[in-house]
């Protein structure tokens, strides 16, 4: 799997740690109210990106993997095991791991343009050039005329698109995404997707998708990492074998083995 | 009424068929918005059953007097030589109190939001000094910092504060929870996360609450005023009120009322220059 996505990236193959996440036995328990019962929300958890890959988290609700995309992000410490990312033990938030939620968070206040910038002047980077950046990327997502909106003006599928140039500006090694379209409409989600990986593939990110859409996760992913409930776990990490020729387009779908790796899934979720 | 009408009979004859689609236009917003003309008709229906109650003495004009001898008041009130220096009090008194009060609510607001503890500690106490009307502090504070200026601005602070202490509070607890972890996988710092995130949240609950803020302050000033006070409007109305000139107590209202919708209106014209992300 690391073969077909190098190409574009030597990282790997020099063996540089940037882009890798390695989660190993990692368990996590959450006390809900003092002195209650804890509830276990990951048990022994284990589980390599590599550098540029696209991995997606898939499973239904209760297990796990937006705890254990937090846990990635230094967001949550596990109680028990080892995160680290390119190449050390994670412990709080880095600036080379960007994250997006399933709400855009863009704030209000601020113009499109600023809302992108926003990492950049919390990080206190030079200004000018990641301006220019900045509107790159915009017009890579075909909202360049928009930066001088104000978030309200756009729809929610251009407002993830903003989030997402947001998370770019700052040229991350590791984007963790948490079901980034799941609260839009089947066309624009669909239409993200696509344009999510023809970025990826521009960018080679390292990317860690959480979503509970099946269908989604074996369309964008190297790996489907499939998880169950009660206690959150890993049952199986998938390939998706539909070949090295990206960007994946929606024709994909016809492609019998990718059927064959949905129903896969489906039923290592019992569905 | 009758005026609008008068205005809208030219218009409305049959035979010019070219402004008949902007009359029309008129013709529905005024159906539309019968406020328009309501609220001003109101008013002067108003001033006309005052006149007609003090005329044929319905109420006695001693307690009532008729709104042209109220007219005349207002012009002696503003005219007197005295006026400007009342009025200067309780503008000072009310500004300076909702300033500070304004100020340090904001301020420990964001203070108690920021520390855990200190916030449950200082909770039941917030809801207490809430719940009691400061008001009733009035007299004391005048025995604290006496007759002047000073004790009103201290009393309007008290009537002000809690309003804008609260609402920032829920203001800075509003901020959604994905923005914070945003955030935070930023590696923004708390000031970052204050300034740029939290405080800019909680701008339209601060500016609600600093419209009633400025209101709650003219209302101490006054209040403190009638307890003692050597000038301002309020010791203006308790001195009328002694010599039985309710004429003169009217017109003092009058300058109230204006002082307080001046205030609000400020206030307002501020949260819209401040908050132009609504």
């Amino acid at each position: 799997m690391a073969r077909g996505v190098t190409t574009a990236r030597s990282d790997a193959e020099t063996g540089t740690e940037a882009g890798r996440i390695e989660i190993a036995d990692v368990c996590k328990l959450f006390t809900p109210r003092r002195g209650s019962e804890p509830v276990e929300a990951l048990r022994d958890v284990s589980a390599d990106v590599r550098p540029g890959e696209f991995v997606s988290l898939v499973g239904p609700s209760g297990c796990g993997k937006s705890t254990l995309l937090k846990m990635i992000a230094g967001l949550l410490t596990p109680t028990s095991g080892r995160i680290s990312v390119d190449g050390t033990p994670v412990q709080t938030p880095r600036r080379s791991v960007g994250m997006m939620f399933q709400t855009p968070e863009l704030f209000p206040w601020r113009t499109v343009l600023k809302n992108v910038l926003l990492p950049i002047e919390i990080f206190g980077h030079e200004k000018e050039f990641h301006r220019k950046r900045a509107l790159e990327l915009l017009e890579m997502v075909g909202l360049e005329e928009f930066h001088k909106a104000l978030p309200r003006e756009l729809s929610g599928g251009m407002q993830q698109r903003v989030a997402l140039c947001r998370v770019l500006v700052s040229d991350p090694s590791v984007i963790l995404m948490d079901e980034p379209f799941g609260a839009l409409d089947e066309f624009s989600r669909e239409r993200l997707n696509v344009e999510l990986l023809r970025i990826w593939e521009e960018t080679r990110k390292t990317i860690v998708f959480v979503t509970h859409n099946i269908n989604e996760a074996v369309f964008l992913s190297d790996r489907v990492v499939v998880m169950g409930a009660r206690p959150g776990r890993v049952l199986s990490v998938i390939d998706v074998p539909l070949g090295r020729d990206r960007p994946r387009t929606q024709q994909i779908m016809r492609d019998p083995a990718f059927t064959e790796c949905v129903f896969e899934v489906r039923g290592l979720l019992g569905l | 009424m009758r005026a609008v009408n008068a205005k809208e009979m030219p218009a409305g004859s049959e035979s010019t068929p070219v402004p008949g689609p902007a009359r029309a236009g008129r013709r529905l917003s005024l159906r539309e918005r019968p406020e328009i003309v309501l609220a001003p008709l109101a008013f002067v229906v108003l001033l006309a059953v005052w006149d007609l109650v003090t005329r044929t003495g319905v109420v006695a004009p001693v307690l009532l007097p008729s709104p042209w001898k109220v007219a005349r008041a207002l012009r002696l009130l503003l005219t007197a030589e005295w006026f400007p220096a009342n009025l200067w009090t309780t503008v000072a008194e009310t500004l300076a109190g909702f300033g500070i009060a304004a100020a340090s609510a904001v301020a420990i607001a964001v203070l108690l939001d920021q520390i855990r503890l200190l916030r449950q500690v200082a909770y039941p106490y917030m809801v207490v000094m809430q719940v009691t009307p400061s008001i009733v502090l009035a007299p004391l504070f005048i025995v604290w910092f006496g007759f002047g200026i000073s004790s009103k601005i201290v009393i309007a602070v008290s009537t002000a504060f809690f309003v804008v202490l609260v609402n920032t509070l829920s203001g800075l607890a509003s901020v959604p929870e994905n923005s914070r972890l945003l955030m935070r996988s930023m590696c923004a710092s708390r000031l970052q996360t204050l300034f740029k995130l939290s405080l800019p949240t909680a701008m339209p609950f601060i500016f609600a609450a600093l419209k009633t803020a400025s209101t709650l302050a003219l209302i101490g000033a006054l209040v403190g005023e009638f307890v003692t006070a050597r000038s301002g409007l309020g010791r203006l109305l308790t001195q009328f009120s002694f010599a039985l000139r309710q004429d003169m107590m009217f017109a003092t209202v009058i300058v109230v009322a204006a002082l307080g919708v001046i205030l609000y209106g400020l206030v307002a014209f501020l949260e819209k220059k401040l908050i132009w992300w609504r």
